[in-house]
């Protein structure tokens, strides 16, 4: 944690960046997202299994607030956010001072120990423990072992459904919904100006909480996320009526996978795939 | 009035006489982290120990969409129609005093210049029994917000946890005190003495109210808005599952080709919608003013208009907040700003 203190004091020194947006932790132990301008500032920076947030959800919101280069702390798969927003054109490289952190793993119940059984779903097939590019790295880490990965038992047997139990099933899901929006909020790749669910001028969407405008709403997020979703699984975490979001983000990101091949925030070089096509795109799922 | 007691096991029973008279009757279920209606009364819980429920139980009265007319093209001509009324009387059992001392807060705004019947008939036909809590953690402040794990404020009857399972029962209103009568053959004389449950730690006082509101007053340009509310990321978690939030938007929609309704759905104001004029204009144009709004409305605001806290100190909106930002740290960041000045 001092190497990144030390990197973070550094990098605003020097001015390599105008603001670092990284971690630190209040009086509660609670880790939350924090700003230091400040090489003073830098020292409250603080990196531990409790860093759940993705903090490239800031990049959009910062980018035209300020001149200069920001400074962001980033976990291996929160770098595949940065990575996807570059690629979507919505911050540039040069722009960005990254700060990697090699990743043990995050806690699911911030209230209890980081534990093979109190660990965020993602991290049980994590593939991105350190970061794949970086302007610096705070090196330190602790190995971590990966433990089942009960979603893809879950999403199996989704699959196995009839279409009408899968419906049913997230009709009582989306039941719950209250429309508070956290899901969209605390996605790094829901950086739209005016969401489709604020347009009046024709609604699409109810936006109303009842079952009808509540299946408009998940259903048209999940569309959305295909082939753009980095998995991070923050909308999950961040939805408090405990609607299991990422079985249907994750989903849709291995139907782009095996169709076409795509992964998003893989390459700040490689196009998008909404955003590119190819002659030899499959084209069996039009009916 | 003597003083009487009632057991957990009593409590079901008139849960079931409750259902058979087709009362709605809403609780937290054994193991259930959220207020929802208990069809089988055995599924009642009554632990004063638990954490509050993930959301408050405001949705019962003031549901997060509801319809107040219907309307269909007639020829030119628009037919409306009313929403048809629920008259199942509702009774929440086992609300904690942050959440029942919330109902006669969002009742006067609810009261103030228009007389919402919507939120009216239903509270008017309700019945809200409390229970003492021996909850505590990092977010809980309700004694700072003119509350307290005994509070009886927005309680009709209120339940002191006993040993054993046992409950000493007050009645608060005349509509509990009915109650009480009416189920009178459940309640009995506490002959064997039971001790009340201890607390194992006091909430501590963490602010002043009124210091805080004497600051607010002075301190809407206060360059700490330009921080506090930074990392907010905007959405309204925090309101809808807060106890004493009560905005709402109006909105129109369709149901069938030429059919709508129009609905008063739930509404926040960290969404950057919820300011923004026709014209495009936002006076709110940034998360950091929303959130001076949503610290000086619960704080300030109301307390000029209705002289009650818009907060019970229930914790909720920190608990469940995705950036961890801590409503409590904030007010007692602005205790100390107030003490020095």
């Amino acid at each position: 944690m001092n190497e990144l203190k030390q990197i973070c004091k550094d990098v605003l020194t020097e001015k390599k960046a105008r603001l670092i947006i990284g971690y630190s932790e209040d009086k509660n132990k609670k880790v939350k997202p924090y700003i230091a301008r400040t090489p003073e500032d830098a020292e409250k920076f603080t990196f531990n299994h409790n860093a759940v947030n993705n903090l490239a959800v800031y990049i959009p919101r910062f980018k035209n607030h300020f001149e200069g280069k920001i400074g962001i702390v980033v976990k291996g798969c929160d770098l595949k956010a940065v990575t996807a927003l570059i690629q979507e054109n919505q911050v540039k490289r040069e722009n960005l001072f990254i700060i990697g952190v090699n990743c043990s793993g995050v806690v699911r119940d911030t209230d209890k120990d980081f534990s093979k059984d109190n660990s965020q779903i993602k991290c049980k097939y994590c593939q991105m423990k350190t970061p794949g590019y970086f302007d610096a790295i705070a090196e330190e880490t602790i190995e971590f072992e990966l433990t089942d990965d009960d979603q893809a038992e879950m999403m199996a047997k989704i699959e196995k459904m009839t279409a009408e139990e899968r419906l049913d099933f997230w009709n009582a899901e989306f039941e719950k919904c209250i429309k508070c929006y956290a899901c969209r909020q605390v996605c790094p790749m829901c950086y739209c100006e005016q969401c489709i669910a604020e347009k009046s001028t024709p609604k699409w969407i109810d936006t109303s909480a009842t079952p009808r405008g509540n299946f408009a709403w998940n259903t048209i997020r999940a569309f959305h996320m295909a082939g753009r979703c980095i998995g991070c699984h923050e909308c999950e975490r961040a939805c408090p009526m405990d609607i299991p979001l990422s079985l249907l983000t994750r989903k849709m990101g291995m139907v782009a996978s095996a169709e076409f091949g795509y992964r998003p925030g893989m390459s700040i070089d490689e196009p998008t795939l909404i955003g590119s096509y190819s002659t030899s795109d499959k084209e069996d799922f039009i009916k | 009035m003597e003083e009487l007691i009632i057991s957990t096991e009593n409590f079901k029973k008139i849960v079931k006489e409750l259902q058979e008279k087709e009362f709605r009757v809403i609780g937290i279920p054994e193991g259930e982290n959220k207020y929802q209606e208990i069809t089988v009364e055995k599924e009642l819980s009554l632990n004063s120990e638990a954490a509050p429920a993930g959301s408050s139980f405001k949705e019962y009265f003031f549901p997060k969409s509801e319809p107040i007319f219907f309307y269909k093209q007639n020829n030119g001509s628009v037919d409306l129609f009313d929403p048809i009324e629920d008259k199942k009387g509702i009774v929440v059992i086992g609300a904690k005093p942050c959440d029942a001392s919330a109902m006669p807060i969002i009742s006067k705004v609810f009261n103030w210049d228009y007389k919402d019947d919507l939120f009216n008939k239903r509270y008017d036909s309700s019945l809200i029994i409390g229970m003492s809590c021996h909850y505590k953690d990092d977010y809980c402040f309700c004694v700072s917000t003119k509350g307290s794990p005994e509070n009886t404020k927005g309680s009709d009857v209120f339940l002191t946890t006993l040993e054993n399972n046992y409950f000493k029962v007050a009645t608060i209103t005349p509509k509990g005190e009915a109650f009480v009568k009416e189920y009178g053959k459940h309640f009995e004389k506490d002959e064997k003495k039971h001790n009340p449950v201890e607390r194992k730690e006091a909430i501590p006082e963490h602010f002043n109210y009124e210091k805080v509101k004497t600051w607010l007053d002075n301190n809407f340009e206060n360059k700490f808005w330009d921080t506090a509310g930074e990392m907010c990321l905007g959405c309204a978690q925090c309101a809808f599952v807060c106890p004493t939030c009560h905005c709402f938007d109006l909105v129109d929609e369709q149901c069938g080709s030429c059919e709508g309704r129009r609905a008063k759905n739930w509404d926040a104001c960290q969404f950057s919608l919820f300011t923004k004029h026709a014209s495009g204009h936002n006076p709110r144009d940034n998360q950091e003013k929303r959130y001076r709004q949503r610290i000086s409305h619960k704080f300030k605001y109301y307390m000029d208009k209705f002289d009650d806290i818009l907060c019970t100190g229930c914790g909720r909106c920190a608990r469940g907040c995705p950036v961890s930002l801590d409503i409590l740290q904030v007010v007692e960041e602005i205790n100390a700003f107030a003490e020095k000045s």
